[in-house]
């Protein structure tokens, strides 16, 4: 049998809102995941946190526009650290034009605003690379 | 007594409004559909005096400036003199923002409205390292004294008021002990400034939190001690603006948002009192910021609720005899949670019907939202929009011509009457709870939040709230029909003069300006009567915080 995801959650350095990551943290949980919400934190501790959970996903918040300096940089950190098998989400206002460079740099995938729950759920729940191992 | 409805005419409504609906209504066949307000209020089809039949005119309503205030604080309101329009501005280095603050009062903008960056609001240097990435985004980037000298200079701040949106109680004791340097600096005493800051503990502890966050008890200190400096020493400032509005960008019904800042008014009379201050001196001068969100109506029954109830609860709690201290005023921001990032230009026509509901309920200052604000900070022409959708509101529309133009309306009244029932019975809640302060302790408050949040969400997404361009009215393919904006480099400007300061300041006035501040803490002193002069040593923000978590300590927020 599969085990549940375990989700480490995070708010990027200084950003604020928590209303957003708050809400996906619920809806994750409600789907029968476990979920590690560390609330604000820079790359390193986020890495830390992941390899130190074991967690199969990272999912990062930002709304305050640092997301192209910080959120390349967890990638960065986890791959560094032998653990480039932990996948690494986005979410919150990215301007459309920085979703593709955002992908290069290794997040699997990014979330904006009035993205529903039900596809961000199932597109955690459909990453099975490592759950499988 | 001035009953408005006769028990037999009442009588005589209901019976026919039963037949109305029996022989007309219920044929239409929409409508096994529950209808309700944002805040899951139910709402009825139609309205009648049977609605607010007990309604006694003089009583419930009466005249504005009077009490209860519902219709409106000021005898005058709009004809004497329009709301102020104080668009919120603040992005970079502090040299940037200045330019976008000329920019504002040039196009006709009747106050300022200040944002400070991440890290100013939490307290931090530009250059801490949890600071970096964020200095000078959602806000103005300001480390010392000088950068508020540079921020407003050549702005007239005897004659402009400002709004300084500290949010937290940590960045408030700092940013405006800077700015009331700065004017002192410029010779302009501060008993002559004009304007309001933010200063909301409830910002701090549950709301915008972020690392290292002030025990609430602490927080709510400093708060109360910018309070108590201003009332002693800048009578024409407005010390604190209860957050509202964030509260309900978080999540907040409007039940909920009336009764946290009314919850946190009350708790910080109870602190202003119990340090010997009489209610006279600083009643008045407490100040609220609301959400315009898109229920209009419920909107608008939530201003004039809250002006009744908040009048009820100055004089039969704390004996308030003063008129102006019954009164709620308040500022009002478009809600910035309802702005879609699809089809972005559609969100001027949501600002302006969300403006347009602060204004029918009798709001004292607006901000509308620009409509690129889901995507990022706004340009210079997004701002100039938002701000010609104040004056097209003020003088196109003639909605200022008439006082409440919707009082006596009998939705109106009735769902004013069930938001003031409501948001008494919260406010008895956290009553019950020992306060606000305790119930912020125990995590009630992030629970409510985050709840209500949660079931926002699902709502949304189960279809019963459509958002046009989200989940219905898409369009494939979207093109961004304007140019983001780009913030302004910060971080290298900031960290250039920090280090110039830090290498022609008195190290020896830092420190002993430092020392002071600690030993302050410990003796529970009120910090803002220390730190007005002290940050003319060019202390940095960053420096004070650093002090403020050594002595009182930091706090893990329950949030999930």
């Amino acid at each position: 049998m599969a085990k549940n995801k375990r989700v480490v959650m995070a708010r990027l350095g200084m950003d604020a809102h928590w209303r957003g990551s708050i809400i996906v943290a619920r809806a994750l949980r409600d789907a029968g995941m476990e979920v590690i919400y560390l609330g604000n934190q820079l790359p390193e501790g986020i890495v830390q946190s992941a390899i130190q959970e074991d967690a199969d996903v990272v999912g990062l918040s930002s709304l305050s526009g640092n997301h192209m300096i910080l959120a390349p940089e967890v990638v960065k950190l986890l791959r560094a650290r032998g653990a480039g098998d932990i996948t690494v989400v986005l979410g919150g206002t990215v301007p459309p034009d920085e979703i593709a460079p955002l992908k290069e740099a290794g997040i699997a995938e990014v979330f904006g605003p009035g993205t529903p729950l039900e596809k961000i759920v199932a597109f955690i729940e459909g990453i099975n690379h490592k759950v499988s191992e | 007594m001035a009953k408005v409805f006769r028990t037999d005419s009442v009588e005589k409504i209901r019976r026919e409004k039963a037949g109305w609906q029996e022989d007309c209504y219920s044929k239409q066949k929409e409508l096994d559909k529950e209808f309700k307000t944002l805040s899951g209020i139910p709402v009825e089809a139609l309205y009648t005096p049977e609605d607010v039949a007990p309604m006694d005119y003089l009583r419930d309503l009466g005249f504005p400036g009077l009490e209860p205030f519902i219709r409106g604080v000021y005898p005058t309101m709009y004809r004497g003199r329009t709301w102020t329009q104080r668009q919120l501005a603040g992005f970079g280095p502090p040299e940037e923002t200045n330019k976008r603050y000329k920019f504002l009062l040039e196009q006709g903008a009747t106050g300022i409205n200040g944002v400070f960056d991440y890290p100013t609001l939490r307290g931090y240097d530009s250059t801490d390292p949890f600071a970096r990435a964020d200095a000078g985004r959602g806000g103005v980037a300001i480390d010392t004294i000088d950068d508020m000298r540079i921020l407003f200079d050549g702005i007239p701040i005897d004659q402009v008021s400002t709004s300084l949106v500290t949010c937290q109680p940590i960045c408030n004791i700092s940013v405006q002990s800077m700015y009331f340097g700065n004017a002192q600096n410029r010779s302009i005493p501060i008993n002559a400034l004009a304007g309001t800051s933010q200063n909301d503990f409830l910002l701090e502890t549950v709301v915008t939190i972020a690392p290292g966050v002030l025990p609430p008890e602490y927080s709510f200190k400093l708060s109360c001690d910018a309070i108590e400096f201003c009332t002693r020493h800048a009578p024409r400032w407005n010390p604190v603006s209860y957050a509202g509005y964030n509260y309900r960008e978080s999540g907040c019904t409007a039940v909920q948002e009336v009764a946290f800042v009314m919850a946190n008014a009350i708790a910080c009379t109870e602190e202003l009192l119990r340090r010997g201050l009489p209610l006279e001196s600083f009643a008045a001068r407490l100040s609220f910021f609301l959400s315009a969100h898109s229920d209009f109506f419920e909107e608008i029954a939530k201003y004039r609720a809250a002006r009744r109830l908040w009048s009820k609860i100055m004089k039969n709690r704390f004996g308030a005899k003063n008129p102006r201290d019954l009164m709620f005023r308040f500022h009002v921001q478009t809600a910035g949670v309802s702005l879609t990032a699809q089809q972005p230009l559609n969100n001027v026509s949501r600002a302006a019907y969300q403006a347009l509901s602060a204004v029918l309920g009798g709001a004292q200052s607006v901000h509308v939202d620009s409509y690129d604000e889901a995507l990022c900070t706004p340009t210079e022409l997004s701002s100039l929009t938002a701000l010609r959708t104040q004056q097209i509101l003020q003088l196109e529309t003639h909605v200022t011509h008439t006082i409440d133009p919707l009082g006596g309306s009998y939705f109106v009244e009735s769902l004013t009457n069930q938001l003031e029932a409501r948001i008494e019975a919260m406010i008895e809640e956290i009553d019950r709870l020992g306060g606000l302060v305790k119930a912020v302790k125990q995590g009630w408050i992030h629970q409510e939040i985050a709840n209500t949040a949660y079931e926002y969400q699902k709502a949304v997404e189960a279809g019963g709230m459509p958002i046009v361009g989200v989940n219905c009215y898409r369009l494939e393919n979207e093109e961004l029909p304007f140019e983001i904006f780009r913030n302004p480099e910060t971080l290298a400007v900031q960290e250039k003069k920090l280090e110039r300061i830090k290498k022609e300041r008195s190290a020896q006035k830092v420190e002993k300006v430092l020392g002071d501040l600690g030993r302050a803490c410990d003796q529970g002193d009120n910090l803002m009567e220390l730190l007005v002069d002290g940050v003319k040593s060019y202390v940095t923000e960053g420096e004070i915080s650093g002090v403020l978590k050594q002595h009182y300590g930091v706090w893990n927020p329950p949030l999930f």
